[in-house]
């Protein structure tokens, strides 16, 4: 009996990690596929996009100290509403129509590892 | 003699009736022999998932006839130029320019047949290019297009490269697509990396962004 139960919480626990390196391989491509243009792939807030003509420095998502002044709920807001919603640059656009609520909460987890930080 | 020489003028004539294809048809084949590799025709949008739109090689032209302007089209084949500064789906890769060149008679011939492919989302008749304050204003602070494409200003380019570049869309795209485009963007592109600005924009700044992109040289 306890037998199959160490077995059966090894297989469980292998699936939901196989299932959370999924997600967070699919974040990582809808990071890249959307913010990365201007936040950079390494998050650093220095994309292809930021030129002498960029208006703004687009956040470095790497900065713990600033992240962490932000909660989730901010982070959610600005992705889908751009950053007017929390009085920054409206070079920040916004992704509520285009992104799914999945796929902003997948954002939200992967900044938060690209910060190494937690929300206020 | 007489009898057979009109015999064989009439039979010539009829042979070459019958075998060369038509302009249009002639595009048709000569676009599926060398352009499908990177484009497709046949819409509506294929693309559903990130990956989808990753493994295009090339924008899909299945709605060429809406979007390009037949000048610039018949024109930028025989000699293309850049219209992205980076490789297409790239953000490190600049690209490097490499588009086939077609002949005058094959350019001619591939315009016939990609104008010949439209959108019922397009309207016609619907923009004008013109410049407004207004619309100066949305391009450059309420949707900032400029962050992520190059844009004229007094002759110099500037902006963002992550997009096509709006240099010269007033020679190179149909302002009524502009405004189909930013309307219902997912109509023609389900998965890109430019925000859907339909639901944010109203129906006039719409309009008036649409005429002011169609301005650009």
């Amino acid at each position: 009996m306890s037998k199959f139960v160490i077995v059966t919480t090894m297989m469980l626990g292998l699936a939901l990690s196989a299932a959370g390196s999924a997600q967070a391989a699919d974040s990582k491509q809808v990071f890249d596929f959307y913010c990365a243009q201007c936040h950079g792939i390494d998050g650093k807030g220095r994309g292809i996009n930021v030129t002498k003509d960029f208006a703004t420095d687009p956040r470095n998502l790497t900065d713990s100290s600033e992240m962490a002044k932000r909660s989730d709920e901010d982070l959610r807001g600005v992705i889908k509403d751009g950053g007017p919603s929390i009085s920054k640059s409206a070079l920040m656009p916004p992704w509520g129509s285009t992104l799914t609520s999945d796929e902003v909460e997948g954002l939200v987890k992967y900044i938060r590892k690209l910060c190494d930080c937690k929300g206020k | 003699m007489r009898l057979l020489a009109v015999t064989v003028t009439i039979g010539a004539a009829l042979l070459v009736m019958m075998t060369a294809p038509s302009y249009a048809a002639g595009g048709d084949a000569i676009f599926k022999k060398g352009c499908t590799g990177c484009h497709y025709t046949d819409g509506p949008a294929k693309e559903k998932t990130i990956a989808d739109q990753l493994a295009k090689k090339g924008p899909e032209l299945w709605y060429a006839g809406s979007k390009f302007q037949k000048a610039w089209l018949a024109a930028w084949l025989q000699n293309p130029k850049l219209i992205r500064p980076l490789k297409y789906n790239s953000l490190t890769e600049k690209n490097s320019g490499d588009h086939p060149k077609l002949s005058a008679g094959d350019a001619a011939a591939v315009t016939d047949f990609l104008m010949g492919l439209t959108s019922k989302e397009v309207k016609a008749g619907t923009i004008k290019p013109s410049e407004s304050a207004q619309a100066r204003n949305i391009f450059s602070k309420k949707a900032p297009c400029g962050g992520c494409h190059e844009y004229p200003v007094k002759g110099n380019t500037v902006g963002g490269r992550s997009g096509p570049s709006l240099v010269g869309a007033s020679k190179r795209l149909n302002p009524d697509w502009i405004h189909a485009y930013l309307t219902n963007i997912k109509a023609f592109k389900p998965v890109r990396d430019m925000p859907d600005f339909g639901s944010v924009l109203n129906k006039k700044d719409l309009e008036s962004l649409a005429a002011y992109v169609a301005t650009f040289e």
